[in-house]
């Protein structure tokens, strides 16, 4: 899988699809059958009111590199989608075989401090969106960003039977502490615990594909991570810059990791607990 | 940390100011080169901490051949602090061209004339500000470079600036950080002790000092202000915690209050659907 470590510039489709054309020429010549982008990886993140002037030019940006895809690839990346006038959502676009083959779309739209996502986003919808997409070699499950932050997206699709998950990400860098080691941001040890937990929990691999670089006041820490179901750290990129990582992964640690672990065990009395809460 | 240190920076406050001053140069070269499409930083030298360090942070951003430092000294202007501006612009190896010193006082005296025979201190403070924000802009015009401004977090919140003067720049790369932490940075930069270590003033009259102006001295204010809005906690358990007598507290929090205004551009009244402030809403970078 390759992680394309992005910076996008806000509102320039067409500037951005430059920059996803060179890395899928990347992912091609080295063989990656999984390439992921970062959330809004098209359009870029702080949009405000552009959020709502992007989706066409995302639609068409979408299917220029779908047609670039080609056998066994499956190409992630981040877009506007705007299905029905007027309900746009922060979504991911799954490309393969010369064409979008699905989309999900966030179901956690962060509104605190920095964040404004749900003024302008209408969530997904976790009965249509939490989807399974197959390769030729393996089945993989698609969240974004805040839906990392919550359990259950990445436990349904775990348990609906995803080897491995990707989290499309704009992670803004943020909080100055002297309590973390040197050059390590608190959001960053967040974002990785996070991870390591998930993929322990749920027993499989994690790529989590962040931004790097400016957009206006915030500026995102890159740092993408791939995690194995052992809670390994396999692969980093480069913190604060664009980068591009490719690594490769055994699907067979997931078999092994859910034979020895509770897996399996799910109890739904606590989803009725917290339901009625 | 030194205990000398210890004394002008509070252990909550400290930071790691490696990365940072690592992460302020990066956003001060993207912000200049990329976003404006400019190479060059031009920075009012005061001889305090807080220009010292956006000196520090611009050569190291767009480089001391593209760093240009103004001395705008007035007759309120202690020597000793054009001497230590002077000491960082030889510390930062700017080039001799990069730099000018230019009194401001006939354009004080003239403009402050113009306003009728008597005019109170503040004015007249608030018109020197005023004047250098002019000469820098008109430096950074000729030059087309950038603004850089030096207010910190300390006295933004406080709202301790002239609207318009020193608040007046093209961008702040410190301001989210507090006064103790830009002496911090300072002191690990390697910029001069007697820099970071003086009594922080904005020399705009005689004798002038910022912390017996505020009534409180910088490390309290700061260690005040954080627990107030960082920490989001009530003004009684701030004065327990710092041993502060509770009034203290409120006049700060009474002072940001009131300069509220002083962190917003001007007050637009809405009439259409919309208007810019509320409900127009676009990105600052834009395509």
């Amino acid at each position: 899988m390759g992680l394309a470590q992005l910076s996008s510039r806000i509102g320039n489709v067409k500037e951005n699809l430059k920059q996803h054309s060179e890395v899928m020429k990347k992912a091609e010549a080295e063989k990656v059958d999984l390439t992921c982008f970062p959330e809004l990886s098209l359009p870029g993140y702080s949009l405000k009111d552009l959020a709502y002037e992007v989706a066409d030019d995302c639609e068409t940006a979408l299917n220029t590199l779908a047609r670039r895809t080609v056998d066994g690839q499956r190409v992630m990346c981040g877009f506007v989608k705007q299905d029905r006038l007027g309900l746009i959502q922060n979504s991911a676009a799954i490309m393969g075989y010369g064409k979008v083959i699905g989309t999900t779309s966030k179901f956690f739209l962060p509104t605190y401090g920095l964040f404004e996502e749900l003024r302008y986003f209408v969530p997904g919808n976790p009965k249509t969106d939490l989807r399974i997409f197959e390769s030729d070699k393996c089945r993989f499950g698609v969240i974004i960003c805040e839906d990392a932050w919550h359990p259950e997206p990445i436990q349904v699709l775990a348990r609906l039977g995803a080897e491995v998950i990707f989290c499309l990400a704009s992670s803004p860098a943020r909080g100055i502490t002297k309590s973390e080691p040197a050059g390590e941001l608190p959001i960053e040890s967040q974002w990785l615990s996070l991870l390591r937990a998930h993929a322990l929990m749920n027993n499989v691999f994690i790529a989590f594909v962040n931004r790097a670089g400016p957009e206006d006041e915030e500026f995102f820490w890159g740092g993408s991570a791939v995690v194995s179901p052992a809670g390994e750290t396999l692969a980093r990129a480069k913190k604060d810059e664009t980068d591009w990582v490719s690594v490769d992964i055994d699907l067979d640690d997931v078999k092994r990791a859910r034979r020895f672990s509770s897996f399996r065990d799910y109890r739904a009395e606590f989803h009725e607990v917290l339901r009625d809460l | 940390m030194t205990p000398e240190l210890e004394e002008i920076v509070p252990r909550e406050l400290q930071i790691n100011t490696a990365p940072v001053a690592s992460y302020l140069t990066r956003r001060l070269a993207s912000y200049i080169t990329e976003y404006a499409g400019r190479r060059k930083a031009i920075v009012g030298l005061s001889g305090g901490v807080d220009s010292a360090v956006v000196a520090y942070l611009s050569a190291k951003a767009v480089g001391s051949e593209n760093t240009y430092l103004y001395l705008l000294p007035s007759s309120s202007t202690p020597e000793e602090d054009m001497e230590d501006a002077k000491a960082v612009v030889e510390m930062l190896r700017i080039p001799e061209k990069n730099c000018r010193l230019v009194s401001i006082d006939k354009h004080t005296t003239e403009l402050a004339s113009s306003l009728g025979k008597r005019q109170d201190r503040l004015t007249v403070a608030n018109i020197k500000a005023r004047v250098r924000m002019i000469l820098l802009h008109g430096f950074a015009s000729m030059l087309a470079g950038l603004v850089v401004g030096t207010g910190d977090k300390s006295e933004i919140t406080i709202g301790y600036f002239t609207k318009f003067g020193d608040g007046g720049a093209d961008l702040f790369p410190i301001g989210d950080l507090y006064k103790s932490q830009v002496r911090q940075i300072a002191a690990e930069a390697g910029l001069p002790e007697r820099i970071y270590r003086k009594q922080p003033s904005p020399a705009l009259w005689e004798g002038q000092s910022a912390e017996s102006e505020l009534g409180i001295d910088y490390p309290t204010l700061d260690r005040i202000l954080y627990r107030r809005f960082d920490l989001w906690r009530d003004e009684e358990s701030i004065a327990a915690d710092l041993e502060v007598p509770l009034s203290k507290i409120e006049r700060v929090v009474e002072q940001v209050r009131r300069t509220q205004h002083k962190r917003h551009p001007p007050e637009i009244f809405k009439l259409s659907f919309r208007s810019h402030g509320s409900d127009w809403r676009y990105p600052r970078e834009w395509g």
